[in-house]
């Protein structure tokens, strides 16, 4: 099973969109989730996404990404919904704890906005080549290639993580260590001990990976090192125009 | 002690094993082999349930893996990676042995003790950061830290992977010295000569069905289902195999040596 972030190959629209404005439409989504404090519109962008990862061909990934999100938005509903004090009481609880209608309207949003900011840029880039992504950076925003280095590399290291974390749970469970419980506190107590193994091995990794890039000559790369050009078509124009209006649709309703 | 009764393995739809029927007695020494890809560790992780069957019962020291919880299993089958790393994560050996324990066992003294005999017998520094060792000594406190706990099946995947020669024969003298002892081992390798020297049984692995289940001799006179899994049998074999009639039954060094002398007396020769 591909992990998050996992580059996706295809041929889709999506696919065949210029990376940056890919990037574009992914941060006008972004900014759109914010850019409004109305439910029904946060779910819109939360379908648009959606609608988007069908086109890419990964609406699998993007409802098990959905999920993932919303699961951590239970997290925070819950912290969120009990401390914001403000507003109509609708629910008493024991404890002197109770929900106001304030309260539940912003842990909602907040729970959507989570989902509706971080969907778009998940989708995004598992539809783009890591490379595509750092040539047109160099090219056409004039990022040195350092710092374009440095955060597709960041970027790169998520699945990577992803799959040795999994390697990890999976070696200590056999173990016996009790990371098949269904007891959440009891999990996350475990977790704390593996943040060793995945330390070690993370700089590893990265000293590996600083050596291999300085043997292939990282210090002599430079704007026009690239052989692939990166040119706007009609789609990227109409996918960018489609967000905008999007962002905008936000902004008047808020 | 294990047994697969039709099981299939399926990720992401995609059908990794299909229709795997198979047995293992205490105290045999299991080789499985076949190339990247066949599903040997997809096999392996189904014998401690970390994967569960898309279809069909594993049994596991009469406990049917599907619905025992992984954590639970680990009292029978330790589990042994290709990458120790992954298991270590304590500051020194003593600690690294203590923390396998403390997950089964509730007996301080009991652990204490199991730590201390395991450590004597590897002679391992108790006091030392695993960290800092070699490959090969930090898959040993890996080794150490799973024999701890006695188990009755061992299970190897790729176990001497990365390690020189003298660290590969002192852990495989280990495993085949619990093995003596009554241990089931199943080992994923890829060294067809370590397979000949150690396991007594191969099970090749092929497009996610079994090629060939029999005992090392018959496997490795198999060519063809070697070549099929992308295997090559050990270099005295191969010899034995291109010498052709005579040399049918030859599977060692001193099998080839004792053929040889046998034939160079009765025809006369000085050996």
């Amino acid at each position: 099973m591909k992990g998050i972030l996992e580059y996706s190959q295809g041929e889709t629209v999506i696919h065949r969109l210029n990376p940056l404005s890919k990037m574009v439409i992914a941060f006008l989504l972004c900014l759109s989730s914010f850019a409004n404090n109305n439910i029904y519109c946060t779910i819109g962008i939360i379908v648009v996404n959606l609608l988007m990862a069908y086109l890419a061909g990964i609406i699998d990934r993007a409802f098990s990404l959905l999920i993932t999100l919303f699961k951590i938005g239970i997290v925070l509903f819950l912290l969120q919904v009990f401390f914001i004090r403000t507003g109509n009481t609708l629910l008493n609880l024991p404890f002197n704890l109770y929900i106001t209608d304030t309260g539940l309207k912003f842990s909602i949003m907040l729970v959507l906005r989570l989902v509706g900011a971080t969907m778009p840029l998940v989708i995004i880039l598992t539809v783009t080549r890591m490379s595509d992504l750092t040539n047109v950076m160099v090219q056409k925003l004039h990022i040195p290639y350092k710092y374009t280095f440095a955060f597709i590399t960041a970027l790169r290291f998520i699945p990577i993580f992803e799959n040795e974390m999994t390697g990890i749970i999976e070696a200590q469970t056999a173990r016996g260590v009790e990371f098949d419980t269904k007891n959440p506190v009891k999990k996350l107590k475990l977790l704390l001990p593996l943040c060793v193994p995945l330390l070690i091995s993370s700089v590893k990794r990265i000293e590996g990976s600083a050596i291999s890039a300085e043997l292939r000559g990282f210090n002599l790369r430079r704007k026009d090192s690239g052989y692939k050009t990166y040119r706007f078509i009609g789609l990227d124009y109409i996918a960018m125009l489609f967000s905008i209006m999007i962002l905008l649709t936000c902004i008047i309703i808020l | 002690m294990i047994k697969f009764d039709n099981v299939c393995f399926a990720y992401d739809k995609n059908n990794i094993l299909n229709n795997i029927s198979l047995s293992v007695k205490k105290g045999e020494f299991v080789a499985i082999v076949g190339r990247n890809g066949a599903g040997k560790t997809t096999l392996m992780k189904l014998l401690n349930g970390l994967l569960k069957p898309t279809s069909g019962v594993v049994t596991i020291a009469n406990l049917n893996t599907s619905v025992t919880r992984t954590s639970e299993l680990a009292r029978h089958v330790g589990f042994l990676f290709q990458n120790p790393d992954r298991q270590i994560c304590r500051n020194t050996v003593k600690a690294e042995i203590e923390f396998g324990l403390k997950c089964i066992l509730t007996d301080n003294a009991d652990i204490e003790k199991r730590c201390r005999n395991t450590i004597e017998k590897f002679g391992l520094l108790p006091d030392k950061d695993p960290f800092s060792m070699s490959r090969g000594e930090r898959q040993k406190v890996a080794l150490a830290s799973v024999l701890a706990l006695s188990p009755e099946i061992l299970v190897l995947d790729e176990p001497t992977t990365g390690l020189d020669y003298k660290e590969c024969m002192h852990i495989m003298e280990t495993i085949n010295e619990l093995n003596d002892n009554g241990t089931t081992v199943i080992m994923v390798c890829h060294d067809m000569e370590l397979v000949a020297d150690f396991a007594g049984r191969i099970i090749v692995v092929g497009e996610g069905r079994i090629l060939d289940d029999d005992v090392c001799r018959s496997v490795m006179s198999r060519p063809e289902v070697l070549k099929e899994a992308s295997l090559a049998p050990p270099q005295i074999v191969e010899l034995a195999i291109k010498l052709g009639k005579g040399f049918e039954d030859v599977f060692t060094l001193d099998e080839m040596t004792g053929i040889i002398s046998q034939r160079a007396k009765r025809e006369g020769c000085i050996m």
